[in-house]
């Protein structure tokens, strides 16, 4: 009993830190004409105004952006899970010649900061055609976080018991179908983790798509955000109120990938049975 | 004779497949883009018309290490890695343990502290830098002073590293949820067998945490460290917006700084040659730590 | 029936030929111009809805495909869409970007086109000369902007006086009487950066470089610049300065709002921005007359066109275009002050405080206009901020900054 007051105790302090910069978010996006961040801050709003939120979702093809960002980081996700899942799965459980130096090489591409990788990312991306399109943005999102997201998948592959997969070989069965059949499916909660984090960077990512989309009728949801912040002042309450919107979708995605994939039983059925 | 060179690269054949999409996708975005980066710090580089105007040699290296800035923002970076890592792993998997018994509630707790991960880091920082106002009236300050803790009122980004302990206090606080949620996937990967018979055995919470969780836990430690450790030398947003260097560049992050040096004057030979030696210098470090990383991986191997 | 569909036909004829009569005269000049711009919203609506209307009338032929960019990360944006050769045309960017992107050679020369020297009279010559760089024209100037000296009403009548001060040392005198209550200031300069520290700078008698911007050295730590310096920090040892020049709260529209600030130098954004509420609570004025004289900064933005523009005529036609009087005109209703002097003489329908504003540019300064002009200013802000948190004194500061700007010029 004392032990589940304690447990609670932790949780509630850290619930309070982690949603009081949040309170005052929702209040800012709450109070009207918010050219002035309300100082000292609020944190209960005032009135129950809702007239920043519907400004946002009138401005800047606010919704057209947001379903445009909805379909890249859908397509990103599954792509990006598709082409690293393969070569994570082949770094775990193949021996090859240079496997451990060319995963070195794997990791030693994270460490170099790339400020300036866009540069001959988009200069590919145009001599391909790719420009202004969607492909174009969906190839640079998962082509340059492979090194990132191969070594991501690598340590959960690795963790799965090799018996499973030993029955399956002695059975006949080929790689591909050990890895369709066996791996990924042991593997769903390490991919439902996979996916919230990817999609949360697609969903978020702003100067990329700034620089693969030309046209204003693609453009994606944080760069209608971005515009919010204008050269000589910034409206709190609009940019506070359409990034809780934009939180919205984000949410609905972790709430289904952690209820459906990381839930209780990892292993533990297939392990013993 | 064909048959036996097929024999002797079947691993290799076999591996293709799965090996090759990425690999390629690799030497695109990410080889080639380092390959150029190497290649420009060697001038005075226009990237507008993407030539050198003068090849310079090893002078932007030589530059690197007599530039103050560099290393007021290096040191900013390396206290980052220093401050950071240990707390957000440490809360991340506290949450995590509570978390995975399953007390009631703990779904909405779990979303609960995964949203400050899937809110923009623009727009947490902007709060935080409010939040953090100097005076009386900014909310921290106010707390803190009604706490007791303090006696005046701290002007939080006028100083070195008043400013800086907000830079990690954000940090944190953004970084525990995803600390909480790779520790639960993990967490869910041991078998629930060794808690059993560690009841048998009237072994308590702690040491049940601290002889089967924490060793079984080995390898997603690592794997954690890792990502936070080139996580924190890819630290930007935040100090850009929060401090943007103020006061007076001391506050730079070496990404933070080199966004400057390439931006501001268009000195891009000189900022790739800053990123070629941060690599390099993390390279080494991550060298260093890699036969942990190695170590660790193959005691979760079961 | 058949005579008046006869009819109609006629007249539709004779109509398209006097058309097309029209604009036979010059070569109708035909494309598509891609136009990079940072209006804010409201400025954006009056572009599209106002300017561009106006301009297909006169233009069919040219196409305007306007994208409005964020602010933040512009820069990167230039570089990736130049190198992969999907730049826009014509790009509307700060003053003090032109001779910076000009250095680097990607912007065309505005010069070498005929029609410039018709135009070049016309234009303010410091709005000009921001497109300068080393001896040729890299673009036109669009709009201008500087700062004023905007009073709070409530605190002015607080100090019973219904008008703003006229000179520095009268302001002064007010801003001592504020500091007895110890969150209330006197003057608020923004920050330590050029922007926000020039006017004070300047309107003491400071000096950055000579006329010619060539040399720092004699200037910026002259007698009159170090005493200039000097007097600011002493102002705020005594409490004269509110916490807004270190960035601290409350900010400057919040400590005009909350009645923290006697005055703040602002641009007529603040105004624009915040509406009716902002004009109804202040007054506006020319920066007070200090021994330098009421100077202020010049802001504002020129277009510029990339030289791998494939639409060079049309482009050129746009830039033109948004010189005239007509557009000029209309794009001062949201507060932007018109470069030409034919347009601002001829200003009606606009805000009362555009006045001030207009008066003010007679005497404003512009920043160093140079392609190191990013550095310069690091440099500044650095040595300023270093005297006002005591480490380093003025003169050693100055004279460090003048060595250090001295080889930028070069």
């Amino acid at each position: 009993m004392i032990r589940k007051i304690l447990m609670y105790l932790v949780l509630i302090l850290f619930a309070i830190s982690t949603a009081l910069p949040f309170m005052y978010m929702i209040a800012t996006a709450m109070t009207p004409d918010s050219y002035i961040m309300p100082y000292p801050p609020i944190l209960i709003p005032a009135t129950l105004y809702l007239g920043n939120f519907i400004a946002a979702l009138a401005s800047n093809n606010f919704l057209k952006y947001f379903m445009n960002s909805v379909f890249v980081s859908t397509v990103s996700t599954i792509a990006a899970m598709v082409v690293s899942s393969m070569s994570a799965y082949a770094f775990a459980r193949f021996n090859f010649r240079f496997k451990e130096q060319l995963f070195r090489l794997y990791l030693f591409s994270l460490m170099i900061p790339g400020l300036l990788n866009i540069v001959p990312q988009f200069l590919f991306i145009n001599s391909i055609g790719l420009v202004d399109s969607y492909a174009g943005l969906i190839l640079l999102y998962v082509g340059a976080g492979i090194a990132y997201n191969t070594f991501f998948l690598r340590g959960f592959f690795q963790s799965i018991p090799r018996e499973i997969e030993d029955s399956a070989i002695i059975d006949g069965a080929g790689r591909f179908t050990i890895f369709t059949r066996i791996i990924l499916p042991l593997s769903k909660p390490a991919l439902g983790t996979f996916a919230i984090f990817a999609f949360t960077g697609f969903w978020d990512e702003f100067s990329s798509a700034l620089t693969i989309l030309k046209s204003v009728d693609m453009r994606t949801l944080p760069i209608a955000i971005q515009l919010f912040r204008q050269q000589h002042g910034t409206d709190w309450g609009l940019i506070f109120a359409a990034t809780l919107i934009a939180l919205v979708p984000i949410i609905i995605f972790f709430v289904v990938f952690q209820k459906r994939f990381i839930k209780g039983d990892f292993l533990s059925g297939s392990v013993k049975g | 004779m064909k048959k036996s060179l097929k024999y002797k690269y079947r691993n290799e054949l076999e591996v293709l497949p799965f090996l090759l999409p990425g690999f390629i996708l690799l030497l695109i975005f990410i080889f080639y883009p380092i390959a150029k980066n190497f290649y420009m710090s060697l001038s005075d580089y226009n990237i507008f018309l993407d030539k050198m105007n003068t090849f310079t040699g090893i002078d932007n290296y030589i530059r690197v290490f007599k530039d103050k800035m560099f290393w007021d923002a290096f040191i900013n970076t390396a206290a980052y890695a220093a401050v950071t890592i240990l707390p957000q792993m440490a809360i991340g998997l506290i949450l995590a343990i509570i978390i995975n018994t399953k007390i009631k509630g703990s779904f909405l707790f779990r979303i609960l502290f995964y949203i400050p991960v899937i809110t923009s880091w623009l727009i947490v920082s902007l709060i935080f830098r409010y939040l953090f106002e100097s005076g009386d009236a900014g909310l921290i300050n106010y707390l803190l002073l009604k706490a007791n803790l303090i006696q005046t009122s701290i002007s939080w980004f006028s100083n070195r590293w008043t400013a800086n302990a907000v830079i990690w206090i954000l940090a944190v606080w953004k970084g525990i949820g995803w600390n909480m949620v790779v520790f639960l996937a993990g967490l869910q990967g041991i078998d629930r067998s060794y808690y059993e018979a560690a009841d048998i055995d009237g072994a308590n919470i702690i040491q049940k945490v601290r002889f089967i969780t924490i060793p079984l836990l080995k390898p997603v430690t690592f794997f954690i460290m890792t990502n936070l450790l080139v996580g924190s030398f890819n630290v930007f947003t935040q100090v850009y917006v929060m401090t943007n260097g103020a006061p007076m560049g001391r506050t730079q992050v070496l990404l933070s700084y080199m966004y400057k040096v390439a931006f501001t004057d268009f000195q891009i030979g000189y900022s790739s040659a800053l990123s070629v030696v941060v690599g390099v210098f993390i390279f080494i470090l991550a060298m260093g730590q890699q036969k942990f990383l190695n170590m660790g991986y193959k005691e979760g191997q079961l | 029936m058949t005579l008046k569909k006869l009819l109609v036909g006629l007249f539709s004829l004779l109509l398209v030929a006097g058309l097309a009569g029209c604009k036979a005269d010059p070569k109708p000049v035909s494309g598509k111009v891609l136009f990079w711009h940072t209006y804010s919203e409201g400025e954006e609506a009056l572009f599209l809805e106002e300017v561009v209307p106006l301009f297909n009338e006169a233009y069919p032929e040219i196409e305007i495909e306007s994208v409005r960019m964020p602010y933040d990360g512009l820069k990167q944006q230039v570089i990736t869409a130049y190198t992969g050769n999907v730049a826009p045309d014509v790009m509307r960017m700060d003053i003090v970007w032109v001779p910076e992107f000009a250095k680097q050679g990607i912007l065309e020369e505005v010069s070498a086109f005929d029609e410039f020297s018709d135009l070049k009279d016309n234009f303010f010559a410091g709005s000009l000369s921001t497109n300068f760089y080393n001896g040729k024209y890299y673009g036109l100037p669009l709009n201008t902007n500087t700062k004023v000296a905007v009073y709070s009403k409530a605190v002015l009548a607080e100090l019973g006086m219904t008008e703003a001060p006229a000179t520095w040392d009268e302001m002064i005198a007010l801003a001592r009487t504020l500091k007895a209550s110890d969150d209330r200031w006197g003057l608020t300069p923004q920050g330590f950066g050029p922007w926000g520290f020039l006017p004070y700078f300047w309107t003491l008698g400071g000096k950055v470089t000579d006329d010619e911007y060539s040399v720092a050295t004699g200037y910026l730590n002259s007698a009159d610049s170090i005493a200039a310096v000097q007097q600011l920090y002493d102002y705020y040892k005594e409490g004269l300065i509110g916490p807004a020049m270190f960035g601290e709260q409350p900010d400057a529209w919040g400590g005009m709002a909350g009645g923290n600030y006697l005055w703040i130098d602002d641009g007529p954004w603040y105004f624009s921005i915040i509406g009716q509420t902002a004009i109804d609570s202040t007054i506006v004025s020319t920066i007070p007359e200090g021994k330098g004289g009421s100077v202020s900064v010049v802001g504002g933005e020129d277009l510029v066109m990339f030289n791998k523009s494939e639409n060079k005529d049309a482009s050129w036609t746009f830039m033109q275009f948004m010189m005239t009087d007509e557009v000029q005109k209309i794009m001062a209703k949201t507060g932007m002050i018109p470069v030409t002097q034919s347009a601002a003489d001829s200003l009606t329908d606009v805000p009362a405080y555009v006045a001030t504003y207009i008066e003010q540019l007679k005497t404003a300064q512009p920043r160093t206009p140079s392609a190191s002009w990013g550095s310069i200013e690091q440099v500044l802000s650095l040595a300023i901020e270093s005297v006002f948190r005591d480490e380093k004194t003025v003169t050693e500061a100055l004279n460090d900054a003048a060595t250090e700007i001295d080889a930028l010029l070069k």
